[in-house]
């Protein structure tokens, strides 16, 4: 009487998927909305139009593949690292310094300059807390956390102070150059090369857990650190160390996508929140990195849906948030029943 | 399953349908505005007065109209070109940080014209308003300097924005104007939506003296409110829109931006078509911005103080008021 792996695989996102939906329409529905033209626009504002797809849903996918696959490496190895949002800001940041000081470069050099420099950023923002746990045992829960602001007020201070534009009247980085910028990937459209690198990463990384004597320890460590040290093989303290600064510098790789390949320049609100919805979306993908890609899209659509709903509907931003919310819990909700349903197999055939 | 399907179906139905029908009205009639603005329209003060000009827009000028509330660059960029390519006639992008994603997106749909409150950028089909702050913030300064009795102002903003620090700095010179000896404390939330991170900095400016505080907070603002109202002997000056009655007993009066008034002229020019790309000064003569004392504490401004008031903004309306240098 075992259900099949792939089942369960597809079936608790595709569950989840409906759950959220059903539960959108129910808040849009008892909000006293038009229900026909909120559906209308959740429909043509993500995936109905060639545009809406590659335009809205691809772009606000991009950055969300790369913060899931961060967030879902670290979970992976038992790291809590949800300082995703800081990560970014610091890529982002970082990409935008290199852009401006370095702007006579020519593109072929300088946009991977900026990539390279965002993964340092993200990966030195990481590397606090990587040494914070390591050192003194700080949980990285709440030193993550508590750098997500650090980061952001030293954006905002960036941006009035050292990085401000030229004209010094605006708290935002000056504009960076064409060459500065990553080139778009379809014509007519504004998906960026970032979508290309985030696939990439994505197809990695799954390979890397899988197949990899380093992926073995990390997935080892992720289902049991204290079997995984007393096995003598593993070096636990050095292989999470490592994980999290890979972790940070692929937040980081995000942020420097957003900001080399959408808003073209360091902005206070650079950032949504993304590395927070990137929890969730880590958290749907099961900590799948393939599955994270799928996950990061139906967050994409649904972001972009949510504008259009706003627009074309006037239901609120504020809901789509609600129910991102609900998508977390409904996950963690999912796994808990999973978990129990697990135990109480095993309970009740002992022997097998 | 099948349900689900079904509705998949018909949505592309009626998204043909749409499509098929629409471009058909927009060239026709309609008069479509769109406004996005970067915070709350709840906030009773900068967001909630541009979404009452795009109500009056809608009521008198008959345009079809919608709103979004967006945050973030990327955000504004992707609303603007949405609403380019769904035929807008005119897009409000709300506060100076919607310009470069005008600017960028502006050129793309020559049809549509963009503006956006506060900024500098222009072009053919993009204009940028201004809003002469500073005059009404002198003269809301020049009564905080005359109604203090510790002699200590307090000025509450958001973050630490351009037109913001203008406005202070105005403030601060019309409070030295009437009491050179007084000080100034000013301090910055940090966002513009916290409300209970605004109500802490204005206890912590009451802890130092401050008897009266000018805020300009949005959202975060009501805080501020919030703070005089359970203190004694503390007056409030909001910002922005009329926020008289906020909490009218303890509100001296408001720096006001008459947004529909601004967003009323501009939909005007565009609905004739003498609109043309520029920067829209507006001013205490176009009656945009003005000083508006709270009517029901009438005994809280003393009568020669109003006088004064009155004689410095005709000197503003005649176009002879220098303001003072600023610090």
């Amino acid at each position: 009487m075992t259900t099949p792996r792939w089942l369960t695989r597809v079936g608790v996102p595709a569950a989840v998927t409906v759950v959220v939906i059903t539960t959108l329409l129910l808040v849009v529905l008892l909000g006293g909305f038009d229900l026909s033209r909120a559906l209308r626009a959740l429909w043509s504002g993500s995936i109905g139009s060639s545009y809406a797809f590659f335009s809205e849903t691809l772009v606000r996918a991009s950055p969300l593949i790369l913060l899931g696959l961060s967030v879902a490496l670290a979970f992976r190895a038992g790291i809590f690292n949800i300082g995703a949002e800081g990560q970014l800001l610091a890529g982002a940041t970082a990409a935008v310094a290199v852009g401006l000081g370095f702007s006579q470069l020519p593109s072929a050099l300088l946009v991977p300059a900026e990539l390279l420099a965002a993964g340092i950023g993200g990966a030195f923002f990481a590397f606090i807390a990587a040494v914070l746990k390591r050192r003194f045992g700080v949980l990285e829960v709440i030193s993550t956390l508590m750098l997500n602001f650090v980061a952001r007020y030293a954006v905002s201070y960036l941006v009035r102070g050292p990085l401000q534009e030229p004209s010094h009247a605006y708290p935002q980085s000056g504009a960076l150059p064409p060459a500065a910028r990553l080139p778009t990937i379809i014509s007519g459209q504004q998906t960026h090369l970032g979508l290309l690198i985030a696939l990439i990463f994505a197809g990695a990384l799954w390979w890397y857990l899988r197949s990899t004597a380093v992926g073995f320890r990390v997935r080892v460590i992720g289902a049991g650190p204290i079997a995984a040290a007393s096995s003598g093989r593993i070096d636990v303290p050095q292989v999470i160390f490592g994980v999290f600064l890979v972790s940070g510098a692929i937040a980081g790789l995000a942020g420097g996508i957003q900001a080399t390949g959408v808003t073209y320049a360091l902005y206070e609100d650079i950032s949504p929140g993304l590395g927070y919805s990137a929890i969730a979306v880590a958290l749907l993908a099961r900590l799948h990195p393939l599955a994270v890609v799928i996950a990061a899209l139906f967050f994409g659509a649904l972001e972009a849906g949510a504008a259009a709903m706003q627009r074309d509907a006037s239901v609120p931003a504020v809901f789509v948030a609600v129910v991102e919310a609900l998508v977390i819990l409904g996950v963690l909700a999912i796994g808990r029943v999973r978990t129990q349903i697990a135990v109480g197999r095993l309970t009740a055939e002992p022997a097998e | 399953m099948k349900f689900t399907k079904n509705i998949v179906f018909i949505n592309i139905a009626i998204v043909n349908l749409v499509a098929c029908v629409a471009p058909k009205n927009e060239a026709s009639t309609n008069f479509k505005v769109a406004l996005l603005t970067p915070g709350p329209i709840s906030d009773q003060s900068w967001n909630g007065g541009a979404y009452a000009g795009l109500m009056r827009i809608k009521d008198s000028l008959g345009a079809e109209v919608s709103h979004i509330q967006t945050k973030t660059p990327a955000e504004f960029e992707q609303n603007f070109r949405q609403y380019g390519a769904n035929g807008y006639t005119l897009v409000f992008g709300h506060g100076f940080e919607f310009q470069d994603a005008a600017s960028r997106v502006a050129p793309e749909f020559p049809k549509t014209i963009y503006i956006t409150t506060g900024g500098t950028a222009t072009g053919v089909n993009q204009a940028a308003m201004g809003f002469s702050f500073g005059q009404p913030s002198f003269l809301a300064g020049f009564v905080a300097g005359s109604v203090t009795k510790s002699g200590i102002v307090g000025c509450i903003g958001g973050t630490e924005l351009p037109p913001v620090k203008a406005s202070f700095a105005a403030f601060t010179a019309g409070v030295h104007t009437a009491n050179p000896k007084a000080t100034i404390l000013v301090s910055y939330i940090g966002n513009w939506d916290d409300a209970s991170a605004g109500k802490e900095q204005a206890l912590a400016q009451i802890g130092q003296g401050a008897d009266v505080i000018f805020q300009n907070a949005d959202a975060a603002g009501l805080g501020v409110f919030q703070a005089a109202k359970q203190t004694h002997d503390v007056f409030i000056i909001g910002s922005n829109a009329d926020q008289n009655n906020i909490a009218p007993s303890v509100t001296l009066g408001s720096v006001l931006i008459d947004l529909p008034r601004a967003f009323m002229l501009v939909a005007r020019e565009v609905k004739s078509g003498t609109f043309k790309g520029r920067m829209i000064q507006l001013d205490t003569k176009t009656d945009v911005v003005r000083w508006v004392p709270n009517p029901s504490l009438p005994s809280a401004i003393p009568v020669n103080v109003t006088q004064r008031v009155d004689s410095i903004r005709a000197t503003m309306l005649a176009e002879q008021f220098v303001m003072p240098p600023l610090s």
